[in-house]
């Protein structure tokens, strides 16, 4: 879905979905089969031209939109392709003939005059019947009622909506234990525990069941009532669009020690799979873990940028109390007073008397994730490599933003296909980033490969449970193409873009930086969106407008939601 | 100097053109005649603003219009102090203005506002009708005829830009949607100076482009960008590349999503 297949059917989505009432998709089907619908995809004939792709799916989303294939009329129509087809010759005249007086593309379209039914149910009557019935036209496509019945027409985790969004407690009262009784707490019912189904229960049947078998106190810890626990859960073939696995947290033990205790972490995190469109769970397991080898602490020298410092510093995110400003919302009563006695004295200061605020206060949290993988090591013309370059710039916005006050963190990442992500915590949030972590960064030495997705989840989750500040901001660092054993081109891309949509909407803004990289960065921009990626060929070139970049980068969160329907 | 062989859209003196849908000019008036604070609730472009000016208008009473935006603090509604010569003189903000003068106060978006400038309102728009300005020390009671009306967009708000419930429960609300299609063919008609032919087509593509559940497009197609591309049929261009320039082009950036509305609306609008 890039801008390059400017002739993809996809064009005609809207088309569709304005035609159907609902949100339908288009896209080609396999070479040599008939068009059709499943309800949620409008598939064309491959390969036909603008204008015969066009009717294709001007007639099947309208005879979705007319209710020509509900649940109800598909299921006569089933395992009986006869019928269906002169039903499909009928009902396609009825919808077009219907459309054409709204639409003025149907009205060309129209193949044969009249149409010979006024409803679906007439339709289907009259396919039923011996009556001749002339054969559709080939654009016509197939109906397959299989397909059609196999979708539900809505899914769980569908678009929210408002009432889902809005936030609510229910608050389930615990009784507080008597300390005063004495009596020891009736044993769990064992019959009853029988009759508790933990995929459907009734309330009635519980009910029942306990007139029947008799009452029993609920024990000190639940809920009072002491009822059968009352649950369902719906079985789906299909989830929707935005429903998402959750990362499973790896747990580490090594003779004895947690893996926490020394700052291990990991999880296996779902991968987006763009040809089959889901996702697959469990997919890629991540691994951050601290960088230990020791370091020579004379090459912890990092670049100061004063450029990037004094644009960083003017970052402000949240409003600020100033005094004695030239302008502003109200008089500071201090400074007017100063400024009084001194023109009494003959002496005439600048008249800043005003308290104002302005965006000032900043409470940023970032995580630099830095490119360690093997396709950085590429040289420039002054021998630097493109690794080179960005660990240098790493190292110098990490200053930076420490010496500004914000919360930092540096991580390399590299990967060795899906079971071996890697992330090396060069500064975790919590330490200050000293000699040593400088010197381990200046010395991290570039292998692997990268699977982006995955990076970029798992900073995220870093990014959510450590920086402890309400604006936060993934900043990457990577030279181009997201590559690994089994993650390449458009899948790397999508499963990428996935991942930042993710975090977007868990309220992380992202950012991409190539530095020095001499390779065409097209991929990245696609996959960050031209707002949150910039290159260049040194980090000075960026720090002019660093403020920019962070800034766009965090508006964007603050940008209503769009309703995405990919 | 600029001279068109075109009709003005609307001069200065004539009253602002508004058809109403139901019954809000009745609620509208009747809360004025009580100084009822009234919230317009409505999509962007459907004709909150053109509305207040219609109905002050034909109350005869001044409009004050706010526009709201982030930066909005309570001295920017209410007034401050300002340094001239060696003495401080109080300046009037425009809310301040409106109740001395008994005028209509339209607070636009006023979501967009800080939390803590919204407060400001509260007085007014309840029982109290009176305006505390604590930095002069006085309690300014409202002029009669002074109205406060807020709009809001409700589709438009984030999780932290919302009304808050105090503040929303002092209100009456009205909701404006976009008009029905014949109503709005009649605006688009009146307001570009097209004929009624053409207003219907117009609305037709606004009418399929609101319809489209799931679309990834941040607003539909309101009522004014409709007016827009009206206007410029009106100018001579023709009515596909009208909508193209002043509605598809308009609503999204996204190649993909461009291509996708331009072949919804080239189905739509009559044949060339």
């Amino acid at each position: 879905m890039t801008a390059s297949d400017s002739d993809s059917p996809d064009r005609f989505r809207f088309l569709g979905t304005f035609l159907a009432g609902r949100p339908l998709n288009v896209t080609e089907a396999p070479a040599g089969q008939a068009a059709y619908t499943d309800g949620r995809f409008v598939f064309v004939a491959a390969g036909g031209s603008f204008s015969e792709q066009r009717r294709e799916v001007v007639l099947q989303s309208a005879l979705l939109g007319a209710g020509s294939l509900d649940h109800r009329l598909l299921g006569a129509l089933r395992r009986r392709p006869k019928l269906a087809r002169r039903y499909l010759a009928l009902e396609g005249r009825r919808v077009l003939a219907e459309l054409a007086a709204r639409m003025p593309l149907a009205a060309a379209l129209n193949p044969t005059g009249e149409p010979d039914t006024s409803t679906a149910d007439e339709s289907l009557e009259l396919a039923r019947s011996r009556a001749s019935v002339a054969d559709p036209p080939e654009w016509f496509g197939v109906i397959r009622p299989s397909v059609m019945l196999g979708t539900p027409a809505t899914q769980p985790g569908a678009r929210p909506s408002d009432s889902d969004r809005r936030l609510k407690f229910e608050l389930t009262e615990v009784p507080e234990a008597l300390d005063d009784s004495d009596e020891e707490p009736g044993a769990e019912s064992k019959i009853l525990k029988l009759f508790e189904n933990p995929l459907y229960n009734s309330k009635t049947v519980a009910d029942f069941l306990y007139k029947l078998f008799g009452m029993s106190r609920s024990p000190g810890d639940a809920a009072a009532g002491g009822e059968l626990p009352t649950r369902s859960m719906r079985r789906v073939d299909r989830v929707g669009a935005n429903a998402r696995p959750l990362p499973v947290p790896l747990h580490f033990t090594s003779s004895g020690t947690p893996g926490s205790a020394v700052g291990v972490g990991g999880a296996l995190y779902p991968e987006w799979d763009v040809h089959n469109n889901r996702y697959r769970p469990e997919w890629c397991r991540v691994i951050d873990f601290p960088l230990v080898s020791a370091a020579d602490v004379s090459a912890a020298d990092v670049q100061h940028d004063e450029v990037l410092r004094r644009r960083l510093s003017r970052l402000g995110l949240g409003p600020k109390l100033m005094r004695r400003r030239p302008d502003g919302d109200d008089l500071d009563i201090e400074a007017l007073i100063d400024l009084f006695v001194d023109l009494q004295a003959g002496y005439s200061p600048p008249e800043q008397i005003y308290v104002e605020r302005r965006k000032l206060a900043r409470n940023l949290g970032v995580l630099i994730l830095l490119d360690a993988s093997g396709s950085a090591g590429e040289t420039d013309p002054h021998g630097l490599s493109v690794h080179n370059h960005q660990r240098r710039a790493a190292a110098t916005l990490a200053v930076t933003l420490e010496q500004l006050g914000d919360r930092v963190a540096v991580y390399g990442f590299r990967s060795q296909g899906r079971a071996a992500v890697h992330l090396l915590a060069l500064k975790p949030f919590a330490q200050r980033f000293g000699a040593g972590g400088r010197a381990r960064l200046n010395q991290l030495q570039p292998a692997g490969y990268t699977r982006l997705g995955a990076g970029i989840r798992h900073a995220g989750e870093i990014l959510k449970t450590e920086a402890g500040a309400p604006n936060r901001l993934l900043l990457v660092l990577s030279d181009g193409f997201p590559y690994d054993d089994g993650y390449e081109s458009r899948y790397a891309e999508a499963d990428a873009r996935k991942a930042l949509e993710e975090l977007r909407s868990d309220g992380v803004a992202c950012l991409c930086l190539s530095i020095g990289a001499s390779t065409s960065t097209d991929a990245l921009h696609r996959v960050f969106g031209s707002a949150s990626h910039a290159n260049a060929p040194m980090l000075a070139d960026l720090s002019p407008r660093m403020d920019d970049l962070f800034l766009t980068a965090l508006r964007e969160l603050a940008a209503p939601n769009r309703r995405s329907l990919r | 100097m600029l001279t068109s062989a075109h009709k003005p859209i609307r001069s200065a003196t004539e009253a602002p053109f508004y058809r109403p849908v139901t019954n809000e000019m009745e609620v509208f008036r009747a809360a004025a005649r009580r100084g009822l604070p009234v919230l317009l609730k409505g999509p962007t472009g459907c004709g909150k603003t053109r509305f207040v000016e219609a109905m002050a208008h034909e109350l005869g009473r001044s409009l004050i219009t706010v526009a709201g935006h982030e930066d909005l603090t309570s001295a920017d509604l209410v007034g401050r102090f300002l340094l001239t010569g060696g003495e401080t003189t109080w300046v009037d903000g425009p809310l301040t203005r409106a109740v001395r003068e008994g005028a209509i106060c339209y607070l636009d978006e006023v979501v967009e506002a800080r939390q803590d400038t919204t407060v400001v309102i509260h007085p007014l728009a309840d029982h109290r009708r009176e305006l505390p300005l604590d930095r002069l020390g006085v309690i300014l009671k409202a002029a009669p005829g002074f109205q406060l009306v807020i709009s809001y967009n409700p589709g438009y708000q984030s999780v932290l830009k919302n009304i808050k419930e105090s503040t929303r429960q002092r209100f009456v609300a009205i909701e404006l949607d976009f008009q029905p299609a014949d109503i709005e063919a009649e605006v688009i008609a009146h307001e570009a100076g097209v004929d009624l032919k053409t207003a219907q087509a117009l609305v037709k593509v606004g009418g399929a482009i609101r319809k489209l559940e799931g679309a990834p497009l941040q607003e539909v197609a309101s009522t004014r960008i409709l007016i827009l591309a009206g206007a410029l049929v009106a100018e001579g261009l023709s009515l596909r590349s009208a909508v193209q320039s002043a509605v598809v082009q308009v609503l999204s950036d996204d190649p993909d999503v461009v291509r996708a509305l331009g072949e919804l609306v080239d189905a739509i609008l009559p044949r060339p």
